[in-house]
């Protein structure tokens, strides 16, 4: 689409002049402050809890424990796993209730919330209440936790082994494997992050006794899964909860769930009558938002003589942390199940999993939620035959790609993909790149004492198919004939303000300007998914247009009417229904103000529709320049060129691109959630240990659109909100291999950080 | 943060009242690590006595063949300094990459070397190019001020109200900032005195130090070469998650070189 107004994001100015409506600059009426009491130990039993001098403190008005957690009931968190495992056993879902009782299971599970009449008096208070802990063994990672001597966290989870799952055909994978000519081993990890979006977590509970009802304001990805997990917390039904979410300042997955918080929050707000509010620091974020990765997968390939894959299967070990969210445990199954084939034709698959539960923040969705990790086994375990039966890496996927006859291809565990070209994406990436010209780079760089490697990946996705059966927007006209469009999508930071505007105003043929998006508004009865697995362009931003469609239909009797024509006789073009002749015509805006003092207004709409999975996909390449002397990286070039359907809005996917590979890279060489096994302490608890990217770090990028639309929503779009992370962790990580490997070096985990590339290099120089 | 009385300092000698009378006072410059330290709770002054706009404090300029700069001076200041640009262009380089613009705008030298962070980059130039700490009582000599982590020869009500720094001949500074923090996991400031070369580490051990075996090597030839034989000390390096030990050691060599080949390639006097 060619129109002016989707070249720049119309949120940009408002959001980056301060300009921004964020829960914590919200202030209600009466409202109190809270703070939380937080284990400083991985694991250990309460045996004693005096809060007596805390509640005397100077401003305090209560101070709340596990006790008022049980006896309000909110001990069950929801849980969005939908299948049973390897037994027929559904998976072992330990309690949680909000503030923790008899024991604590990691460091920042939430203990007491104290409520006073300022943050700083309920801050003064913590540090009154008095805990007597008898401290247990702690476990820190999948592997000890299930260890036969290890520590137990709940009784009704033995062995911290909460669910076993496999997918596939084992059988068929076990006699391919026996007449292969070839076998490819590897094991991968992928490290536990802390998403750590800039506007921290926030959240104000107010209570009306009148109707027994809750407002909620807090950031969100969504008001209805949001409130459906707020029900199911609390056993309330979901028409006593409104959720009430403005600006949100990132969130990565990370905010698609209901938090204790939450719910000691609205504990407190009932049982006090006022409103309570609390905004998390950013050290508390390390300790108490949810983490994301964190796998172990160990991946074998069989291959014939010439480097065609004939079976593949996959070992996941999905670290949970100490209690299960609602996305991580179902997000860290389906998604790598549904994509273990990669962009590759193997005839059989296999793969099984572990879900355990360990003494560190509990683990959810975050940015791919599942996708970046299998790509990265995938991808890795191709390159790494590739590298074993000296076939160009290239080539040896050329070889593997499903071809594109093969569509709608129905991969050997649960996918059908729609149509993609796997190998125009790659023709074209490795052609900006210079693929063939590389060589000679790395040499120049020898030259002056640099290690220079390329690396790629193809990959795909699956968008996420949606909690909610469907996605419903409304389109409704003001006064003066503008538009308003309302999902339950929530942006935070994909540009919705702009894209679904520009979708609706392209429909229509009117003017950018008249149309404003409405999300989350909790006065109206819409239903529809989170934004969330990279889906909302394909979800809420196709019912966009098809709302868009439906106003045109519905429009025409009554412009016919106007125009005294039959509606047959009225053609709608540009923003306005004309006669056939030409001769009569009225404008949509025209229309809609002449029928203003009508409620509803006819022109109203509601569309929806049932939108499932898409299927992004694309090819990174990644080149990057080491400097043994210090081990310091540079990425030297990068180039993506994605399939994400028909695009909206260039700018808005290349920010994604943008800020995707970004965050792939920062996991890739940097970050990483550290606990200290012994103790069970988090040694990454600020910035001052945590690294994050800068955006430095990539300074050089291509975006290439390859679009194929998608015939399986009404835009095209196939999504890309998540490509970015997908397919940078295997091409960052697979040029940093073809780098290292002259100097001697096999396989290397991210993150690829600079001391650890310094000593792996003098070991290798030592051998 | 708890609660605290902020007084305004109108004078040197306002500011030493203010500290004799609430012994539970901190001093505050320009608040870099002072105010974060009170955000997280982790200090409870009664009282923050704001000597930064102290007169007594400013000023930047050469006097007696030595750089003055006045404690309370801006890293920005000194890295935008016509004069450190012209008799020490090393330290104005230093000070332009402390931090981010917004350290660099608040931060001071005196703050700095009071607090004496291991990490900082200050006290690497001040320990290379032979300092003398002016305070309200005394001259310190640089070898003697620093002793160690956060520890230094100040003693309580002394403030420090000036440097005054020998002009080298040549000198140059390295850092390695640390992936996270930015703070110099190892910085290496060198120096080509009238009298001899001096190198200064900070940021890898638990304090600044002489790497006296690189300063000889030097001395006898100022090249980065001169250094290839040499291993720095591993006994007081740092180690934690991010690097060990010996990553330190190597840190440290390598930016000395680094330095070293700049300060060949630089063409002051």
């Amino acid at each position: 689409m060619t129109h002016d107004h989707a070249v720049n994001r119309r949120e940009d100015l408002r959001l980056i002049t301060g300009r921004g409506q964020y829960t914590a600059d919200r202030v209600l009426p009466r409202q109190l402050y809270a703070c939380f009491l937080r284990s400083d130990r991985a694991h250990a039993e309460i045996t004693s809890i005096d809060v007596t001098a805390a509640l005397g403190g100077p401003g305090v008005v209560a101070v709340l424990t596990g006790a008022d957690a049980v006896a309000a009931g909110y001990t069950q968190f929801p849980n969005l796993m939908s299948f049973t495992g390897r037994t027929g056993a559904s998976i072992l879902k330990p309690d949680r209730p909000v503030l923790a009782t008899d024991k604590v299971r990691y460091v920042g599970e939430a203990i007491a919330m104290v409520v006073a009449e300022s943050a700083q008096a309920a801050q003064d208070a913590l540090d009154a209440i008095v805990i007597e802990y008898r401290d247990l063994p702690a476990v820190v990672t999948a592997h000890d936790a299930l260890d036969a001597d290890a520590g137990q966290l709940h009784a009704n989870v033995p062995g911290n082994l909460c669910f076993e799952w496999e997918t596939g055909d084992s059988d068929a994978v076990h006699q391919a494997f026996a007449k292969a000519a070839h076998v490819t081993r590897l094991k991968v990890l992928t490290t536990r992050v802390a998403p750590s979006p800039m506007e921290p977590r926030a959240c104000i509970v107010s209570y009306d006794a009148a109707s027994d009802s809750y407002d909620i304001y807090t950031p969100s990805q969504g008001m209805v899964m949001l409130r459906r997990q707020f029900a199911t917390l609390t056993g309330l039904p979901e028409s006593k909860l409104r959720i009430h979410t403005y600006d949100v300042g990132g969130s990565f997955g990370q905010r698609s769930a209901v938090y204790p918080e939450h719910g000691t929050q609205m504990i407190a707000a009932k049982k006090l009558g006022r409103p309570v509010k609390w905004v998390s620091t950013r050290a508390e974020g390390f300790m108490s938002d949810a983490h994301g990765r964190g796998l172990e997968i160990a991946g074998e390939l069989a291959l014939d003589s010439n480097g065609k894959f004939l079976a593949a299967r996959y070992d996941f070990l999905c670290d949970m942390g100490a209690y299960l969210t609602p996305t991580g445990s179902v997000s860290h199954l389906r998604n790598p199940a549904t994509l273990m084939t990669g962009v590759y034709k193997i005839p059989a698959l296999y793969g099984s999993f572990k879900v355990v539960l360990t003494n560190t923040v509990p683990i959810a969705a975050y940015r791919g939620a599942g996708r970046p990790d299998i790509a990265y086994a995938v991808e890795r375990l191709v390159d790494r035959a590739a590298d074993e039966m000296k076939i160009d890496r290239s080539e040896i996927r050329r070889r593997n790609f499903i071809p594109p006859d093969a569509f709608p291809y129905k991969t050997p565990t649960v996918g059908v993909y729609e149509p993609s070209d796997f190998a125009g994406c790659l023709d074209e990436a490795l052609k900006v790149a210079n693929w063939t010209g590389f060589e000679p780079r790395r040499a120049e760089a020898a030259k002056r004492g640099k290690l220079r490697g390329v690396g790629l990946s193809t990959i795909i996705e699956a968008t996420g198919a949606g909690v909610f059966p469907k996605d419903q927007v409304a389109i409704e006209f003001d006064a003066d004939g503008k538009i308003g469009v309302y999902t339950v999508s929530m942006s935070s930071g994909q540009g919705h303000e702009t894209t679904f505007a520009s979708v609706v105003a392209d429909t229509l043929g009117v003017p950018f300007a008249s149309v404003t998006l409405h999300e989350c508004d909790p006065a109206k009865d819409l239903t529809g998914n989170h934004t969330g697995g990279s889906r909302s362009m394909a979800g809420a931003g196709s019912v966009c247009k098809l709302a868009a469609e439906k106003v045109i239909e519905h429009a025409r009797p009554i412009a016919a009417e106007a125009l005294e024509l039959e509606p047959s006789q009225v053609d709608y073009a540009e923003g306005a229904f004309r006669s056939r002749d030409g001769e009569k015509s009225i404008s949509l805006e025209e229309l809609a103000r002449r029928l203003a003092k009508r409620h509803p207004h006819p022109m109203n709409v509601v569309a929806e529709a049932t939108v499932g999975s898409t299927w992004p996909n694309g090819c990174h390449v990644a080149e990057v320049e080491i400097d043994p002397e210090t081990g310091v990286t540079r990425i030297a070039g990068y180039v993506a060129v994605d399939d994400c359907g028909v695009v909206i809005n260039h700018q808005i996917v290349e920010g994604q691109v943008h800020g995707g590979v970004t965050q792939g890279a920062g996991q890739i060489f940097g970050e990483q959630v550290v606990y200290d096994p012994a103790s069970g302490q988090l040694l990454t608890g600020s910035f001052s240990d945590y690294y994050m990217p800068r955006a430095g770090i990539l300074r050089d990028i291509h975006v290439g659109d390859h679009p194929l639309p998608s015939k399986l929503n009404a835009l095209g779009a196939k999504g890309v909100g998540e490509s970015g992370c997908t397919a940078s962790l295997p091409a960052l990580a697979n040029a940093m291999s073809d780098a290292l490997r002259p100097a001697g070096i096999g396989h290397m985990d991210m993150p690829f950080t600079p001391s650890k590339v310094w000593h792996a290099l003098q070991t290798a120089k030592s051998r | 943060m708890f609660e605290f009385n902020y007084i305004k300092a109108n004078s040197l000698n306002d500011a030493l009242k203010s500290v004799t009378e609430h012994p539970e006072a901190k001093l505050l410059a320009g608040g870099m690590t002072l105010i974060p330290t009170l955000k997280q709770r982790l200090a409870q002054p009664s009282h923050l006595i704001d000597i930064g706009g102290l007169q007594e404090l400013t000023g930047i300029a050469v006097t007696g063949g030595e750089l003055v700069v006045g404690a309370a001076a801006k890293h920005f200041d000194v890295a935008t300094s016509a004069i450190v640009t012209q008799a020490i262009p090393a330290l104005a380089a230093l000070a332009d990459k402390i931090g981010d613009p917004q350290v660099r705008n608040r931060g001071t030298l005196g703050g700095s070397v009071a607090n004496n962070d291991p990490a900082a980059d200050y006290p690497a130039a001040v320990l290379a190019l032979d300092a003398v700490i002016v305070t309200n009582r005394r001259e310190i000599k640089a070898a003697d001020y620093f002793q160690g982590m956060f520890a230094t020869a100040l003693e309580d009500g002394e403030i420090i109200l000036r440097l005054r720094f020998a002009i080298p001949r040549r000198a140059a500074y390295e850092k390695f900032a640390h992936p996270a923090s930015g703070y110099a996991m190892a910085g290496v400031f060198v120096a080509d005195m009238k009298d001899g070369v001096r190198v200064a580490v900070t940021g890898a051990a638990s304090g600044v130090f002489r790497w006296t075996e690189a300063e000889q090597a030097l001395a006898q030839k100022m090249s980065g070469e001169a250094l290839d034989g040499l291993v720095v000390d591993l006994t007081n390096m740092n180690e934690d998650i991010h690097a060990t030990r010996e990553y330190r050691a190597n840190l440290a060599k390598v930016m000395a070189k680094r330095a070293v080949q700049k300060l060949v390639s630089s063409t002051q006097h």
